[in-house]
């Protein structure tokens, strides 16, 4: 091992473990020595954390594409070649780069909170929990293999829980975190269907396939799942591109846990709800940590999925893009446009990493969580400033009482949207014309490949078309939220009358993230591309990925198709919205507008959807059974008893002295008895415990002593 | 007295999943809020996970300690046995609570004779 490989690994298992050592402190001393300092004290340990990780991310660029495998054994599994299951990290360039960024990012969503939490009565629990969150994330980035990783997935699951429904007391985010949570389970059902597949076909060590090739810090070459799979699949003479259904199967199955975390199509209907939460839990869980985790999760194992799981991710993708777009355009309350947006962004990166779009899917996801997470917290600090209200039909005219946060959140919307000049722009603009242009290519082969004759698959140009026509409306419904929320003249003027700026621990980090939106991209595009090219990911059959593969026709699409974008999407909003809603509610009353108007604003019927078809199939079910009992059960019983009644009664003749019969004095005696023991059924179930507890180890001494007699004896013969 | 210091072996394992038994056991006697004693119920029933788990490694004298790992499935079995239990203890007191306005368990006394 080099010293630069050592070097890192200390750096970044420090940065791992420093933000979990200060959850457990805030929770364990945070409100008995603490108080206010709790969020200072998480912060830095935050802000130390994130020096770690920047400083291994400044040794990695020196070091070329090593990999670097370490492991302790931790389950020992009898009859496993390899003996253990193993607690490990893995690091290469993603590990790397998604360190670097999520802990920047928590940092100034720590600091945001300070202000923002300010005057909460559990103050020192919610960074507690905010810095266990991060915790739990970094963990997941540095697992080495799938069984570990699983297990900081749920964490993060966990402590979404705990931090969306923070307000407890309020049944809106009780409510909301349940959601997230049980949407999560379905999803991580799968994921543990998936891992069972393959612990089943590969046994028990399933390392992370990591960039290159993996070895240990010793230098001793590491077979990861990706080279095992191989193996296996080289035997039964079949390859990842033509594979056994059960590869197909788990590859599906594991792709279930990131579309419940990163909140795809079916199981998207959480995130929105998610808002209950704090501001500051939204802007965290919105860029870095969880629905990050989804695609980093997907980015990870993309080496070992199969051409069908591809279609399928690329497919889920494609249709998450498109109703988080649609949904964005009609929302009215300001956290929920940027909840749908957030929906739509991931839809990007998701349908990039199906179609083999993977440095450019990667890229989306860092620069997406910079503007994101900084478009939250303006979003949070002009709630905060107009007094709770989220309406963006109430708020308008802000920019005369928060310039700084306007000037945020303008910066954020141009990030998002993509703008560029002569080709020199923000970071969408990098990412989102990258993915596209290899969305092209993907399109195209689809349509190759289901086509071999020339005739044209339909089906396959949606594949570039949708994320074409999404690129206008992201830059139309952003250009929406700005204008009601800063532009125009107060519609309540009641409401902005004390609005002002927020205060500095508010404004720095928005400032911080606002900077970020705008060089991320160049820094990552430097980091990215170069990195993920020279440590060849080995995924052949994937196709687009590096600029040179993407071609000089994708490139010439792009520009035609989304090159102005930014502009008409921007233009088209400001115009629509400047005066306020009234043009806009003209639109919506046109015939057709208005039926797509109703489906968005009722979000496609999902979750009534879902609340009648599950619950009501719970509900049926529940009647069945219902009526099971009453129909059989019970009138069995019933005709039983009926008939021991007659039965009884046509003897009774033959019973001559009823107080002196047989049966009547076994009643009495079990009269008596129970008259003697009824003191015993005192109520304290704390007694019932202590007789039973008592009794048995009694009992067990009676045996006990019998043994030892018997074994005496035996010896005494 | 060294050696049973240095090396960890059966004995080490009885003597921790004895004092959980007995601290589950005392909690369970000791509480009157219903969360209190469930969670003593949960200690009791994690000595005994444990115990399956140092018997199977371990196995005792003139029982040779089992090859495969049926202790340790043992112990996995209480531990999801454990969650529904408590699932259903906690759905028990939610009830509970709802007609009683509180979780002592002292005032469950309707039944007594």
């Amino acid at each position: 091992m080099t010293p630069v490989q050592a070097h890192i690994l200390d750096l970044l298992a420090a940065a791992t473990l420093i933000p979990l050592a200060s959850a457990l402190l805030l929770l364990f001393a945070g409100k008995r020595w603490l108080g206010r300092l709790s969020g200072w004290v998480a912060t830095l340990a935050m802000a130390g954390s994130c020096g770690c990780a920047l400083a291994a991310l400044s040794a990695w660029q020196d070091n070329l594409p090593a990999t670097i495998v370490f492991e302790i054994p931790w389950i020992p599994v009898p009859g496993q070649a390899a003996g253990y299951l193993n607690l490990g990290m893995l690091v290469d360039h993603l590990t790397v780069a998604m360190t670097a960024m999520v802990t920047l990012i928590a940092t100034l969503v720590h600091l945001y909170s300070i202000g923002y939490m300010q005057g909460d009565k559990r103050f020192e629990r919610f960074f507690a929990y905010l810095s266990l969150f991060t915790f739990a994330m970094l963990g997941i980035v540095v697992s080495a293999s799938l069984t570990q990783l699983f297990v900081f997935w749920e964490l993060v699951g966990l402590t979404s829980y705990l931090l969306i429904g923070f307000w407890f007391e309020r049944p809106g985010p009780r409510l909301a975190c349940k959601k997230a949570f049980v949407m999560n389970r379905i999803g991580d059902a799968g994921f543990l269907a998936g891992l069972a597949i393959l612990y089943c076909k590969l046994g028990g060590n399933l390392l992370l396939p990591a960039a290159g090739d993996a070895q240990t810090p010793s230098g001793v070459p590491i077979e990861t799942i990706y080279q095992t799979l191989t193996a296996i699949l080289a035997d039964e003479n079949a390859s990842i591109l033509s594979p056994p259904a059960w590869l197909t199967f788990a590859g599906i199955a594991l792709f279930c846990g990131a579309i419940g975390k990163s909140a795809q199509f079916p199981l998207h209907t959480w995130l929105p709800d998610a808002m209950e939460g704090p501001t500051p839990v939204s802007s965290i869980v919105h860029s870095a940590t969880m629905v990050a985790a989804g695609v980093y999760l997907t980015a990870r194992l993309l080496p070992i999925l199969t051409p069908g799981v591809h279609l399928f991710i690329a497919t889920i993708g494609l249709v998450t893009l498109v109703i988080g777009a649609c949904m964005a355009l009609v929302m009215t309350d300001i956290k929920r446009v940027l909840a749908y947006s957030t929906l739509s962004q991931l839809g990007y990166m998701v349908l990039g990493l199906g179609a083999g779009a993977y440095n450019f899917a990667l890229l989306h996801l860092v620069a997406h969580a910079f503007f994101k997470c900084c478009l939250f917290q303006c979003a949070g600090s002009v709630i905060h400033a107009a007094g709770g209200k989220q309406d963006l039909r109430s708020f308008g005219g802000l920019w005369r009482k928060m310039p700084a946060t306007m000037a945020c959140f303008a910066v954020c919307t141009l990030a998002i949207a993509g703008a560029s000049v002569m080709g020199v722009g923000l970071s969408g603009h990098y990412s989102k014309d990258g993915l596209i242009a290899c969305m092209h290519n993907y399109g195209l082969a689809l349509d190759e490949a289901f086509n071999p004759g020339g005739t044209t698959f339909p089906f396959a140009h949606i594949f570039y078309w949708a994320p074409v026509a999404v690129a206008y409306v992201t830059a139309f419904y952003m250009a929406r939220a700005f204008t009601l929320t800063f532009l125009g003249s107060p519609r309540e003027p009641h409401l902005i009358e004390h609005a002002h700026e927020a205060p500095l621990t508010m404004l720095v980090p928005q400032g911080a993230l606002a900077l970020l939106a705008v060089v991320a991209t160049p820094w990552g595009m430097a980091f990215w591309g170069d990195r993920i090219n020279a440590s060849a990911m080995i995924v052949p059959w994937v196709q687009g990925g590096t600029e040179e593969q993407v071609g000089e026709t994708a490139v010439e699409f792009t520009h035609h198709a989304v090159g102005f974008a930014w502009l008409v999407g921007i233009a088209g909003g400001v115009a629509l919205y400047a005066a306020g809603t009234k043009n806009a509610a003209r639109l919506a009353k046109l015939p057709g507008v208005r039926l797509l108007h109703t489906w968005f604003l009722n979000k496609f019927y999902f979750d009534g959807l879902y609340d009648g078809f599950v619950v009501g199939l719970a509900k049926a079910v529940a009647g069945l059974a219902w009526i099971l009992d009453r129909a059989v059960i019970d009138a069995a019983v019933d005709a039983l008893a009926k008939r021991v009644r007659e039965g009884a009664a046509s003897i009774s003749p033959f019973d001559p002295d009823p107080s002196g019969s047989p049966i009547n004095s076994v009643a009495f005696a079990a009269q008596a008895a129970d008259q003697a023991l009824r003191p015993t059924h005192s109520g304290r179930i704390r007694l019932y415990v202590l007789l039973a507890f008592g009794s048995a180890a009694l009992i067990l001494m009676a045996v006990l002593i019998l043994v030892f007699a018997a074994r005496a004896a035996g010896h005494a013969a | 007295m060294s050696d049973l210091l240095l090396t960890i072996s059966l004995p080490h394992f009885l003597v921790v999943s004895f004092l959980l038994l007995a601290a589950g056991i005392s909690t369970m006697l000791t509480k009157r809020n219903a969360i209190g004693i469930l969670i003593g119920v949960e200690l009791v029933l994690n000595a005994a996970a444990i115990n399956f788990v140092a018997f199977n490694h371990y196995g005792w004298p003139g029982v040779r300690a089992a090859p495969a790992i049926d202790g340790q499935m043992f112990a996995i079995f209480i531990i999801v046995l454990a969650a529904a239990e408590a699932s259903v203890a906690l759905a028990i007191f939610l009830n509970f609570y709802n007609n009683f306005g509180s979780i002592d368990v002292e005032r469950a006394d309707d039944l007594k004779a």
